[in-house]
C-alpha cells in the first residue's frame, strides 16, 4: 500500500492500475472467524468435501472477502484524502482458494458533481483462466491539487 | 412427471418485504480492525498506524469500508424461499457516507427489500436482496449495503 495522495488533476479516463492477490486458504480461515458466524460453519470455505456438497470442485473464498480485496485496490489507489462513495459489484462465479488473481481498476469517467471532483472506475478480479469472478463499478471523490 | 409437478416452487413469505429489523450493536475495536486487515491484506496506515492516522484526515484510526460486512447481524426476517438447495453471493452495492472510527458503536438495521426469480441459461434462480443500514452512536448513517444472494439447485460433486 502507498500513502501517496492521488489528485483529480492527475488522472484521465483510460488510466489503468492493478495489484495481485493470492487467495490463500489460511487467509480465508482468518476471514471466516471475524464475525459472521454462519461463514465459519459453511464447508465450502473449509475444504474440498464441503465444496463438493454445493457442486464445487475446490473450496472457495467468501464473496465479501473477495470484495474486500477489490475495495482495497480502490482505497489504496485514491490515497488518504480520497473518499470512496459507492462500490457496486456482481459476483459472477466463485473465487477458488489457491488461485492468484489480478485485481484491476480502469478509470472510465471523470466529472464534477455539485463542484466535487468525481471519478468512476470499472473494477474487477481476473483469474489465470481469464475469468472475472467479481466485477463492478466504484465511485470515488478525489481532492484537487493544492 | 407432469409439467405442473416439475414447476419449481418460487413461493416465499411476502409479508417480510420492507420490514426493518434491529440486528444489533457492535463496537468496532482497533483489534478487530487489525484482524480484518491481516485477513484481507490491508496495510493502509489509516487503518493500522495510530500516529499516521492521527495526522490524517480522520484524526485517528478508521475501519476499512468492508469491515462492516463482517459484523454479526441477527434477527433479520427470513423470506422462507423454498426454491433451491444452496445460496451464493450474487451482488453488493455499498454506499459509504461517513468513516467508521475505532471505538464507534455501529448499529445495523436490516430489511429484505426484494425477492425475485430469474431464468437464464443455467436454469431458474431466485434472488433475495437485503438492505443493511449502518448507524453510529451519534445517530449518523455511515453506510448502506444492498446485498443479494442467489438461491440455486445444485448437484453434489462425487
Amino acid at each position: 500500500m502507498t500513502a501517496d495522495q492521488r489528485y483529480f488533476e492527475d488522472i484521465d479516463p483510460g488510466d489503468e492500475f492493478e495489484e495481485s492477490w493470492e487467495a490463500l486458504p489460511e487467509h480465508v480461515q482468518q476471514y471466516v472467524t471475524l464475525g459472521q458466524r454462519n461463514l465459519e460453519t459453511m464447508g465450502r470455505f473449509r475444504d474440498a468435501a464441503g465444496a463438493r456438497e454445493v457442486g464445487l470442485q475446490r473450496p472457495i473464498v467468501p464473496g465479501m472477502m473477495s470484495l474486500a480485496v477489490l475495495t482495497r485496490l480502490v482505497t489504496d489507489w485514491m490515497g488518504p484524502q480520497g473518499r470512496l462513495q459507492t462500490m457496486d459489484v456482481d459476483f459472477r462465479r466463485p473465487v477458488q482458494q489457491g488461485d492468484t488473481l489480478r485485481v484491476l481498476g480502469l478509470i472510465t469517467d471523470t466529472h464534477e458533481d455539485d463542484g466535487r471532483p468525481i471519478v468512476k472506475l470499472d473494477v474487477y478480479l481476473e483469474n489465470d483462466r481469464g475469468e472475472r469472478p467479481l466485477q463492478g463499478v466504484a465511485i470515488v471523490e478525489l481532492p484537487r491539487r493544492p | 412427471m407432469t409439467a405442473e409437478q416439475a414447476a419449481p416452487d418460487l413461493s416465499y413469505d411476502e409479508s417480510v418485504i420492507g420490514v426493518e429489523v434491529d440486528a444489533g450493536d457492535v463496537e468496532i475495536t482497533r483489534e478487530q480492525i487489525a484482524r480484518y486487515c491481516e485477513a484481507v491484506g490491508e496495510t493502509n496506515p489509516l487503518y493500522l498506524d495510530e500516529r499516521a492516522a492521527a495526522e490524517g484526515p480522520h484524526d485517528g484510526i478508521i475501519a476499512p469500508p468492508g469491515l462492516l460486512h463482517t459484523i454479526q447481524t441477527q434477527g433479520w426476517m427470513d423470506p422462507k424461499v423454498k426454491f433451491g438447495n444452496t445460496t451464493f453471493a450474487a451482488g453488493s452495492k455499498m454506499v459509504v457516507m461517513h468513516p467508521v472510527h475505532a471505538g464507534d458503536t455501529i448499529n445495523a438495521r436490516v430489511a429484505i427489500s426484494e425477492v425475485y426469480a430469474k431464468t437464464g441459461r443455467t436454469g431458474t434462480m431466485m434472488f433475495v436482496v437485503r438492505r443493511t443500514t449502518y448507524r453510529n452512536q451519534h445517530g449518523l448513517d455511515v453506510a448502506t449495503n444492498d446485498f443479494s444472494t442467489v438461491h440455486r439447485q445444485v448437484e453434489r460433486v462425487q
